[in-house]
C-alpha cells in the first residue's frame, strides 16, 4: 500500500530495531555457537589423539617382534625347541599311561573290591612297562638340557651386546666420546657359537634310532588289562605311540635343513602375534606374544555374559514395556538401571567372595552333574566372570531395548488388537519384530560394553593364559582364562617403557579398540538400515 | 444446554430403531443381495462412559443397522470417536477408562459382560484407523495377519483370502504384482485401502472407520468413499468423520454428537436438509464446529 494513504491511520510505535550486544566482536548467538562447536571439536580431537597414540606406540611392536623372532632362530633356540617338543610329546604319552593306570586302580578297588595294595600289586607288570616307556626318553631329555644351556648362553651374549650398544648410543648422545669408546662390543658370531649345537646332530641321530626302536617294540607289547574298555585304551595308546614314532624322520629332516640365518619376514612377525597361540612373557627361554588366548578369553567371557544378559535384558524390557502396570514400571526400571551404578570393582569383589564360591558349591551338587564341566574346582573361571559381566550388560541392553520397543508406533499395536490379536500375539508378532533392529543394536552395544570391561574379568576370570580345552564340549566354560583387558591392566604397570612387552600390550589395546569400534559401528549401521519409517 | 436428547428419529426414522434387540445368540445372515434388507446389529442403551473422573459420553442410546453406512459427526471432542471405540472395546487399551451406566449389545449380546471374549468381539467388529497403519511387513503378510492369528496355515486358503480382500478393497489391480513388498511402500491412499482389506480379511460383520480419509488427498478420499459404497452390501459400516460433505455423500444415517451427548440421529438426508434440532442445523450449516 502506498505510504501516502496510511497517513490517516494513527501512528503506531513499531520499534523492532535493537542494538546487538557484541562480545569480542561476536554476537551472543555466535558466542554460543562457538562454545558448543568447540566442545564438539574437542571430542573429535581427543579421539584422534588417542587413536594416534595407540598406533604410534603399537606400531613399533612388529619391528621388535621381528628381531625377537630373529634372535630366537639365530641363537639356536628354535633348533632346541624342535627337540624339546619331541620330548614333550613323549611326556604327553606317559601321562596317558598314568591316566590308564588310575582308571585301572579305580576299577580294581570299586568294581572288584580289592584293597589298594592288592590293586597296586596286580599292576606290577604294567608299572614296569610304564617305567621302561618313560625311561626311554631320558637320553633325549639330557641332550635338550645341554643344548638349552648353549643356546641360552648365545642369546644372553647377544642381549648383553645389545645393551652395550644402547649404552654407547646414550653416551654418544650425551657427548661422552671417551667413555663411549671404552665400551667394548664383541660381535656375536652365530655360526661359530652354534657349532657345538650342530655337532650334536650325529649323536641325536643314533639316540633317535634307539628311541624309535624301543618305542616301536613297546607299542607292540602292550600289557594286558582286566577290562575290555581299558584294553581298548591301551590299544589306542599303541596307535598314538606309533604315530609319534612316525614323526621322527620329519624332525630329523627339519633339524638337518635348519638354517640359523633364514630371514624372518615382516608377515611372520605379524602373524606370530595375530595367530600366536602363546602369550609368554619374562621367560628365561623365549617370549611369545600371541593374542589368540587373550582374544578367545575375552570373546568367551563376553559370549557367556551375553547368553545370560540377552534373555534377561530383552525379557525385562518386553515385560516393562508391554505387560507391566505403571506401578511396576516405576519400580522395575530404576532398579535395573541402578545396577549400572555399582562400581565394577565391587562387583568383582562380590564375584570372588560370593558368586564364585556359590557356583562351585552348586556345581558339586549331584543334581547338577549333567551340566557340562560340573563339578569343578576352579572358583574363578569363565562362568563366574560371565555371570558378573551379564549383570553389567543387562542395564545397557534393557534400557536400549526398552527404548526401541517404545518407539514402535502405538498404531501398530492398535491395529493388531483390532484384528483380534491377544496381547502376547501382538507383542511377539508385531512389537518385537518392528523393534528388532533396535534390540539387536542394544545387544551389540551390550557386547561392546562387556568386551571392554576390565575390573570384573581381572578379578574373576581366573587369569590363566591358555586356550581353553574345547574337546570336552561345553565344559570349557568352567576353565579359567585371561582377557585382553585384564592383561593390559595387569602387566602395563610392570613393563619397561618402550620394550617389546610394553608395545605388545599397546597392540592388544589397539585390537580391543578396533573390536569395540567395529561393534559400535555395526550397531549404528543396523539401526539406520532397518529403522521402520514412522508415518 | 438442553437435557440429553435421546434419539430423536426424523420423519423417516424406521420404527425398528426402538425395537428391542434380537434374541441373544441369533446371528444375522450376511447376504450380499442386490437390495439388502436391514435390521439392527448394534444397540446402544443409555451409555455413560468415563475417562478417569471425567465423563466423555452421556446417556447415549442408538441403534445401528446392517447393510447401512452410519456416520457419526460432530465437533472435536464431542465423543464420536470414543463411542466408536466402545463398539469393539478398543478403549480397554487406555488406562482408566470405564463404562458407567448402560449397555452396548451386538446381536443382542452385551459386549461389556465379563464373560465376553474381547478377541472374538474384535474379530466380528473390525476397525480402520484415522492414520493408515499397515504393519512393517509385506502386503501379503498384512492381509493374512488376522487369519494367521487364528491359526490358518493353508497356503491356498491364504492366497484366496488375500486376493478376495484386496479385490474387495479395490486394491488388487494396483498391487497384485508386488504382494511381497512392504506395505509401507504404498501411497497414503493405498495404505488406507490396504488397512481396509486387512480388516475385511477376517470377515467381520461390522467395520468401524475412525476418520479414514482425514489424512488423504481428495483423489484418494474419493476412492475410499467409493469403496465404502461397495462394502455396504456386505457389512455394517460405522464411520466417524469431520467432513460433513463426506457424511452427506456416503452415509445412509447420521448421528450428530455434541459435548458427549447424542443430539440427533436420523436419515442422512433429513439431517442435512431438515434437521429437527437447532444445534444440528447450526452445525451442518457451518455456523459452529
Amino acid at each position: 500500500m502506498p505510504p501516502a494513504e496510511s497517513a490517516a491511520a494513527p501512528a503506531v510505535e513499531f520499534a523492532i530495531q535493537k542494538r546487538r550486544v557484541r562480545f569480542l566482536g561476536l554476537t551472543l548467538d555466535e558466542c554460543i555457537k562457538l562454545f558448543f562447536g568447540g566442545n564438539a571439536v574437542v571430542s573429535i580431537v581427543v579421539l584422534t589423539l588417542i587413536t594416534y597414540f595407540l598406533f604410534r606406540e603399537g606400531a613399533g611392536f612388529f619391528g621388535q617382534n621381528r628381531v625377537n623372532l630373529q634372535v630366537y632362530r639365530q641363537a639356536g633356540l628354535e633348533y632346541v625347541d624342535y627337540l624339546r617338543r619331541q620330548a614333550d610329546d613323549h611326556t604327553a604319552l606317559t601321562r596317558y599311561l598314568a591316566d590308564v593306570r588310575l582308571r585301572t586302580v579305580q576299577h580294581h578297588t570299586r568294581t572288584s573290591g580289592k584293597s589298594l595294595e592288592e590293586a597296586n600289586a596286580a599292576l606290577t607288570e604294567f608299572d614296569v612297562y610304564v617305567e621302561r616307556y618313560s625311561a626311554a626318553i631320558d637320553p633325549l631329555r639330557t641332550m635338550v638340557g645341554e643344548l638349552s644351556e648353549v643356546a641360552s648362553a648365545i642369546k644372553t651374549k647377544f642381549i648383553v651386546n645389545e645393551d652395550k650398544k644402547e649404552e654407547r648410543r646414550q653416551l654418544l648422545a650425551e657427548g661422552k666420546m671417551a667413555e663411549a669408546a671404552r665400551v667394548a662390543i664383541d660381535r656375536v658370531d652365530f655360526e661359530a657359537e652354534l657349532r657345538p649345537i650342530r655337532a650334536g646332530f650325529p649323536a641325536y641321530r643314533t639316540l633317535n634310532r634307539e628311541l624309535s626302536s624301543t618305542l616301536t617294540q613297546l607299542a607292540g607289547n602292550i600289557p594286558a588289562l582286566p577290562v575290555p574298555e581299558l584294553q581298548q585304551r591301551m590299544e589306542r595308546f599303541a596307535v598314538l605311540s606309533r604315530e609319534y614314532v612316525g614323526t621322527f624322520p620329519e624332525i630329523e629332516r627339519s633339524l638337518e635343513s635348519w638354517d640359523h640365518n633364514a630371514p624372518i619376514s615382516a608377515s611372520q612377525a605379524f602373524s606370530s602375534f595375530l595367530f600366536g597361540r602363546q602369550w609368554l612373557t619374562a621367560s628365561f627361554w623365549q617370549d611369545w606374544y600371541g593374542i589368540i588366548p587373550l582374544l578367545i578369553g575375552s570373546l568367551l567371557v563376553s559370549l557367556v555374559a551375553l547368553a545370560l544378559a540377552v534373555p534377561l535384558g530383552v525379557g525385562a524390557a518386553i515385560y516393562v514395556n508391554q505387560i507391566a502396570t505403571p506401578l511396576e514400571q516405576k519400580l522395575i526400571k530404576p532398579c535395573i538401571e541402578f545396577i549400572s551404578a555399582i562400581p565394577s570393582v565391587v562387583l568383582g569383589f562380590f564375584g570372588i567372595a560370593v558368586l564364585g564360591q556359590l557356583l562351585r558349591n552348586l556345581s558339586q551338587s549331584p543334581a547338577l552333574a549333567w551340566v557340562p564341566g560340573f563339578p569343578y574346582s576352579e572358583r574363578l573361571n569363565i562362568l563366574t566372570a560371565g555371570c558378573l559381566l551379564a549383570l553389567i550388560a543387562v542395564p545397557t541392553i534393557f534400557t536400549l531395548a526398552e527404548d526401541a520397543l517404545n518407539n514402535v508406533p502405538r498404531a501398530f499395536k492398535e491395529a493388531s488388537f483390532a484384528l483380534g490379536a491377544s496381547r502376547l500375539q501382538t507383542t511377539m508378532r508385531i512389537i518385537v519384530p518392528a523393534s528388532l533392529s533396535g534390540i539387536i543394536s542394544a545387544v551389540l552395544l551390550g557386547l561392546g560394553r562387556v568386551i571392554g570391561e576390565t575390573m570384573v574379568v581381572l578379578l574373576c576370570a581366573g587369569n590363566r593364559i591358555a586356550i581353553p580345552d574345547f574337546t570336552q564340549g561345553f565344559a570349557f566354560i568352567v576353565e579359567p582364562v585371561h582377557t585382553m583387558t585384564g592383561i593390559i591392566a595387569q602387566e602395563m604397570g610392570e613393563v619397561v617403557r618402550g620394550s617389546i612387552h610394553y608395545r605388545a600390550l599397546f597392540v592388544v589395546g589397539l585390537v580391543l579398540f578396533l573390536l569395540s569400534l567395529l561393534i559400535n559401528f555395526g550397531a549404528q549401521k543396523i539401526v539406520r538400515r532397518y529403522r521402520i519409517s514412522v508415518g | 444446554m438442553e437435557p440429553p436428547a435421546a434419539t430423536s428419529p426424523g420423519p423417516a426414522g424406521p420404527a425398528s430403531l426402538r425395537r428391542p434387540a434380537t434374541a441373544p445368540g441369533a446371528t444375522a445372515p450376511t447376504q450380499a443381495g442386490a437390495v439388502p434388507t436391514t435390521h439392527p446389529v448394534i444397540d446402544i442403551e443409555n451409555l455413560d462412559f468415563y475417562y478417569g473422573a471425567s465423563q466423555a459420553l452421556h446417556d447415549i442410546s442408538l441403534s445401528i443397522d446392517h447393510h447401512r453406512v452410519t456416520a457419526f459427526i460432530g465437533p472435536s471432542g464431542c465423543g464420536k470417536s470414543t463411542l466408536l471405540r466402545c463398539l469393539n472395546r478398543m478403549n480397554d487399551l487406555i488406562d482408566g477408562t470405564r463404562v458407567g451406566r448402560g449397555r452396548i449389545r451386538v446381536h443382542g449380546v452385551d459386549i461389556n459382560q465379563p464373560d465376553v471374549d474381547v478377541i472374538e468381539l474384535r474379530k466380528r467388529v473390525g476397525m480402520v484407523f484415522q492414520k493408515s497403519n499397515p504393519f512393517p511387513k509385506s502386503i501379503y503378510e498384512n492381509i493374512t495377519y488376522g487369519l494367521r492369528l487364528q491359526g490358518v496355515k493353508d497356503k491356498a486358503r491364504l492366497d484366496e483370502v488375500v486376493e478376495r480382500s484386496l479385490r474387495g478393497a479395490a486394491l488388487w489391480e494396483e498391487v497384485k504384482d508386488r504382494l511381497h513388498e512392504s506395505g509401507l511402500g504404498l501411497s497414503g491412499g493405498q495404505q488406507q485401502r490396504l488397512c481396509i482389506a486387512r480388516a475385511i480379511a477376517v470377515e467381520p460383520e461390522v467395520i468401524l472407520m475412525d476418520e479414514p480419509c482425514s489424512a488423504l488427498d481428495p483423489v484418494a478420499t474419493a476412492k475410499v468413499e467409493e469403496l465404502i459404497q461397495d462394502l455396504r452390501s456386505k457389512y455394517c459400516i460405522v464411520i466417524v468423520t469431520h467432513n460433513m460433505q463426506q457424511a452427506a455423500r456416503c452415509s445412509d444415517r447420521t448421528a450428530f454428537f455434541y459435548l458427549g451427548r447424542l443430539i440427533e440421529y436420523a436419515d442422512t438426508r433429513d439431517i442435512f436438509t431438515n434437521p429437527a434440532n437447532p444445534q444440528t442445523e447450526a452445525y451442518v450449516s457451518g455456523r459452529f464446529g
